[in-house]
């Protein structure tokens, strides 16, 4: 499945050392799939509202600084998903989009979410056996030690997947751990059955770009935008219980938090 | 190759695309290899990020003002806040951290608080929408905030500094009074390689037991 490249530069020459950086960047995806995914968001989160007219190919190469063949490309793919329709002497316009059931995973009702993910999705595991922790993991829970048990786990809804999750389990944690590891089970509620309740998660949200191993699991194109969720799980005593880092689907789950206000001057 | 099931051609455009990132060394005849982690733009997802929190004003960070201006309340908003009135007071500005971009912000804020906004009085704020409502007597109760992963727009793109459909964290948030009522509705794209949200859960035992009689 090689991924036809292009030598040829599109487009009409950068006028600023940004453009060129980015376009420097841009190296290893191609172009017609970025605009796709652009115009893919924009449908879905209604930027582009159902029905609406989308901008006419030739404003689309403008605004992108794509060629026509490209902008096409991108256009055919959305048209064989059923997600516009071309009239032809008209335009195109944004199919009324059935609802794609999202999971909401609300930070602040966590033990409630859990319990909800647990009893409609399924986690398979993918991996349980001991294994080194990445470095970026140890800066941010040096508690964890050079190795730990790895669970590794591909979450699906329905059969669609939704999330990979990698957990660190410290290793007196880990071993306890019975096999096989069950499927509607979230860690939090096994680590709870073990010993002290967790008490704390610390949260961390960003972006990142599918890796291949992400990509081909969650069954998203390579470089795909993936909301990546890293947690430390401790206990009354501030032990660790888990570190995990889970690469989420954000057109499939929902992340949201409710922050209260500190006072003016707080 | 084998690994990934990808030609040579392929292969060669992500390796020349992480020597631009500074990520890795070629060397010819002998191979490529790590290199240590740099500066933080060079080696950004695994440092520690120069921001947290989305509500206040980060220390050390400086912003644009690009668009001040009265809208026709967007289609999205009427359908979503239906306290929007008829038109909406639209700023987007860019937040730089040492002079390198982080954020591009769009905030909408209703006609009842906008109205008597003026962009001067947002420059003497540095910038910072909520402290200045806050100033003004429409104090923030609550941060209602949801994040997403999307691909950067043209807007985005060039404002951030990255190819367009390169990942960004989208945080869109919505602000209250302490009535309920909304304050302001902001679209949030950051950089993800200069910013994550961070956020700490305490689990409570009332929690903790509500969860249980559920289960």
């Amino acid at each position: 499945m090689a991924v036809k490249t292009r030598s040829r530069r599109i487009g009409p020459p950068s006028t600023g050392t940004t453009q060129l950086a980015s376009r420097r960047l841009d190296q290893g995806v191609a172009r017609y799939y970025r605009l796709y995914e652009l115009l893919s968001a924009a449908l879905q989160d209604g930027t582009i509202a159902p029905k609406s007219a989308l901008p006419s190919e030739p404003e689309l190469c403008a605004q992108h600084a794509l060629s026509r063949t490209t902008v096409r490309r991108a256009l055919d793919r959305l048209e064989r998903e059923g997600r516009i329709i071309r009239r032809r002497g008209s335009g195109t316009y944004a199919r009324p989009h059935k609802a794609i059931p999202r999971f909401c995973f609300d930070l602040n009702a966590l033990p409630e979410t859990l319990a909800a993910l647990a009893s409609c999705t399924t986690a398979t595991t993918l991996r349980f056996e001991p294994e080194g922790v990445p470095a970026h993991l140890r800066a941010i829970a040096a508690d964890i030690g050079p190795t730990a048990y790895l669970l590794e786990r591909l979450r699906c809804s329905r059969g669609e997947p939704l999330s990979l999750t990698r957990t660190y389990l410290p290793e007196a944690i880990g071993s306890r751990i019975r096999r096989p590891i069950p499927t509607r089970a979230s860690v939090m509620m096994m680590l709870d059955r073990l010993g002290p309740p967790t008490t704390e998660v610390s949260c961390s949200v960003g972006a990142v770009p599918a890796d291949a191993a992400a990509a081909r699991l969650l069954e998203v194109p390579l470089g795909s935008p993936l909301l990546r969720v890293r947690a430390i799980l401790t206990d009354d005593s501030r032990r660790l219980r888990a570190v995990l880092e889970s690469l989420c689907r954000s057109d499939r789950l929902q992340l949201k938090m409710m922050e209260p206000q500190p006072r003016a001057g707080g | 190759m084998k690994d990934y099931a990808v030609s040579r051609s392929t292969v060669r455009r992500a390796l020349a695309r992480l020597e631009v990132e500074r990520r890795i060394v070629r060397k010819r005849g002998s191979g490529t290899y790590a290199r240590g982690q740099g500066s933080p733009t060079s080696a950004p997802s695994d440092q520690p990020p120069g921001l947290t929190g989305t509500a206040g004003v980060p220390a050390g960070t400086t912003s644009r003002t690009i668009v001040f201006e009265h809208v026709a309340t967007p289609a999205f908003l009427l359908d979503e806040q239906s306290a929007f009135g008829d038109t909406t007071l639209l700023i987007r500005q860019i937040r730089y951290l040492q002079r390198e971009p982080v954020v591009l912000q769009t905030a909408y804020l209703p006609q009842r608080v906008g109205a008597r906004l003026s962009r001067r009085q947002l420059k003497g704020k540095a910038g910072a929408i909520l402290p200045l409502l806050a100033a003004l007597g429409h104090r923030s109760a609550s941060l209602e905030q949801e994040f997403a992963a999307l691909p950067a727009d043209p807007l985005a793109a060039s404002s951030l500094g990255l190819a367009i459909g390169a990942p960004v964290l989208n945080v869109r948030a919505v602000a209250r009074d302490p009535q309920r009522r909304i304050l302001a509705y902001i679209n949030f794209f950051y950089r993800p390689d200069r910013y994550e949200a961070r956020t700490s859960v305490e689990l409570g035992d009332a929690t903790r037991q509500r969860a249980d009689r559920r289960s």
